[in-house]
């Protein structure tokens, strides 16, 4: 289950209508669906990165803008400023935890049917396309 | 005689114990190839395999379920050290030949120089030997150039670079037949165009009387007299078919052969009682790095062959190749700059990027041992100085493609480099970059070294007949006994001397 701190923190990485071409936030395109396989399937190593990326998101990435956690309190730009510094951070390991995020993200957000029409996926249409 | 592929569960409830003359351990490059010998020799055939049979209308084009069905560790394995580098294999029936470009590049002559002068493998693995088996292997996997009605805008564009800057170039040779550049390798090729070992060797063994148990982990190899006798597996669970998963032994008469990749080969070794003190060390890589060129127009890296072309000028002089590289766009945004409405705006963009990964013949060399505690294999690693700084160079290289072919931008991918280099004055400011391998965000597929081989047992884990110095008849025929990494993809070398492995080890115990 995704937390109130969890969804803010994912709803920060994809938000919803602020791009004239992809007006899909991530939680627009199904991802508690993905999320649910990703929790019951996935490599115990990849879960808990993705868990620990949340928390540390959620609690330590607004100290590194000198706002106080959690970064659901904050409004959006405050919020991206936040996961911005953490994804720019010197200490690696929080960089490896907005790569685990972002990627965990792109797994439900890249496989819609939307999104990839919006830029230019053709799937199964190239080979179609080819084969004709 | 027609064999089976069958489910561990169901062999373990319709057939218990049974003895073959080989029993094989991974059905990937090497343990596939292996199987296509030994049928041809008349033996008895088993082959244990951990994933999953999957066929082509398992794969979908989305990449999770690929990830979770086809990959180890549902894609997330990665090193320990600094920096953590992605280690990617596949886990299924013909393990990394079904998600893996399909590249066939044979072993630069100098590299097995090397081989000869410094581990003494000259009468091991003749040149001439392996040579033949890769025209074998070409004819059988109908190996060619990518040709140039499925090059698609990422490979077209680096055939245009490389024509401006004059580097030795050209179409990457695979294993296809009838490719219709879908790009979509990674995730299993829809089309059956890919000559994986799931639609070659594998089935070919079949058709000649082999047994394929899947879902089926090799715990360890037995040994009776000290001499290899079996293997111990688990099977798991079925659940279409209500059978629950259980250990059984299948014996061998004549020997085990291991290949289950550089990274599993150890562990199946160690918890065997092999003891070495060149088991799980050495292991080597060709760790890879990806730049991203912003184009003003359209590249479409989804219409054409994922790896459809290669730049190899650079493979002495900074140990490195450059391939296009198509990825899907679940893993492409990823690797794309930024959060929230920037990131959204990079998403937006991405197909007017066009893609390229270096890759890296590394000198480090890293170690791996299982884990004790919670399951799974360690992998430690840590590039040197001089690998980073090849790897900067490669990176150099890469980014002056893209201007050359056109780029307006190149995103670097490398904490502490800009995010994006607009013109080609800035390229030195690559080879001034970060000496922390944590600042790179690299990946590998290409594995090597951890039971190398040696005609002397202080010197390697394996004998000059793939025979492990210790205990006979067990046999290890992947890249483990590498004693190097190649410089180039591996999957053809491999093959090349699994099958060369496993016409000695046919002769051996004829």
């Amino acid at each position: 289950m995704l937390s109130k701190h969890d969804r803010a923190v994912l709803e920060t990485m994809l938000p919803s209508r602020t791009h004239q071409k992809l007006p899909l936030g991530l939680f627009d395109t199904g991802f508690e669906t993905l999320y649910a396989s990703f929790d019951r399937d996935a490599a115990r190593t990849f879960r808990v990165g993705f868990r620990v990326g949340l928390w540390t998101a959620t609690w330590i990435a607004p100290l590194l803008i000198r706002r106080l956690p959690p970064l659901s309190r904050h409004d959006r730009p405050t919020r991206e400023r936040a996961l911005t510094a953490l994804a720019r951070s010197d200490f690696s390991p929080f960089r490896q935890l907005v790569a685990v995020l972002k990627t965990v993200a792109s797994l439900g957000y890249g496989a819609d049917p939307r999104v990839r029409h919006a830029i230019g996926y053709p799937g199964s249409a190239y080979d179609e396309a080819v084969r004709s | 005689m027609i064999g089976q592929i069958i489910h561990g569960a169901d062999f373990a409830a319709e057939h218990g114990t049974e003895t073959f003359d080989f029993v094989i351990i991974g059905s990937g490059a090497a343990g596939a190839t292996a199987a296509r010998v030994l049928v041809d020799t008349g033996a008895t055939v088993a082959i244990v395999e951990e994933g999953s049979q999957v066929t082509s209308s398992d794969f979908t084009d989305t990449v999770w379920p690929a990830l979770r069905d086809l990959y180890r560790g549902t894609g997330a394995q990665v090193t320990r050290g600094r920096g953590a580098m992605g280690v990617v294999q596949g886990r299924c029936l013909g393990g990394s030949t079904v998600v893996n470009s399909a590249i066939a590049w044979r072993m630069p002559e100098t590299v097995w120089q090397s081989w000869e002068t410094e581990y003494g493998l000259a009468e091991a693995l003749p040149y001439a030997e392996i040579v033949q088996r890769w025209a074998q292997i070409d004819r059988e996997l109908s190996v060619q150039p990518t040709a140039p009605e499925v090059w698609g805008g990422n490979n077209v564009l680096l055939e245009k670079a490389a024509k401006v800057l004059g580097v030795l170039a050209g179409p990457t040779s695979r294993y296809t037949a009838g490719c219709l550049g879908s790009a979509r390798c990674q995730l299993g090729c829809p089309n059956r165009a890919k000559r994986s070992m799931a639609e070659t060797y594998l089935p070919y063994a079949v058709e000649s009387g082999a047994t394929i148990i899947t879902n089926a982990r090799a715990e360890r190899v037995l040994s009776d007299r000290s001499r290899a006798s079996g293997v111990l597996i688990r099977a798991s669970e079925r659940r279409e078919s209500g059978r629950r998963g259980r250990t059984l032994t299948i014996h061998a008469r004549k020997g085990v052969v291991v290949a289950a990749s550089a990274v599993q080969t150890p562990g199946i070794l160690a918890r065997s009682g092999l003891r070495s003190p060149h088991l799980g060390k050495h292991f080597q890589a060709h760790p890879g790095a990806l730049v991203a060129g912003v184009f003003d127009r359209e590249v479409s890296i989804w219409n054409g062959a994922t790896q459809g072309y290669n730049v190899y000028q650079y493979l002495d002089d900074a140990r490195c190749k450059i391939e296009t590289l198509s990825l899907p766009p679940e893993i492409l945004f990823a690797r794309l700059p930024g959060v929230g409405s920037r990131w959204l705006e990079e998403i937006a963009h991405s197909n007017y990027l066009a893609t390229l990964a270096i890759v890296l013949r590394a000198h480090a060399e890293g170690a791996v041992r299982e884990r004790r505690w919670f399951g799974g294999t360690d992998i430690r690693y840590d590039l040197e100085s001089r690998d980073i700084s090849n790897l900067r160079k490669g990176l150099r290289f890469a980014c002056e493609l893209l201007f050359a072919a056109g780029a307006r931008e190149v995103l670097t991918g490398v904490h502490g480099l800009p995010e994006r280099l607009t013109s080609p004055d800035q390229l030195r400011s690559i080879e001034a970059g970060p000496d922390d391998a944590a600042c790179y965000s690299l990946t590998t597929s290409h594995l090597f070294g951890t039971a190398r081989m040696s005609p002397d047992p202080a010197g390697g884990v394996v004998d000059a007949d793939f025979a492990a110095h210790r205990l006979p008849g067990l046999y290890v025929v992947d890249s483990s006994v590498f004693p190097t990494n190649l410089g180039v993809n591996p999957q053809h070398t491999i093959m090349a001397i699994a099958m060369y492995g496993a016409e000695r080890i046919a002769e051996m115990n004829s």
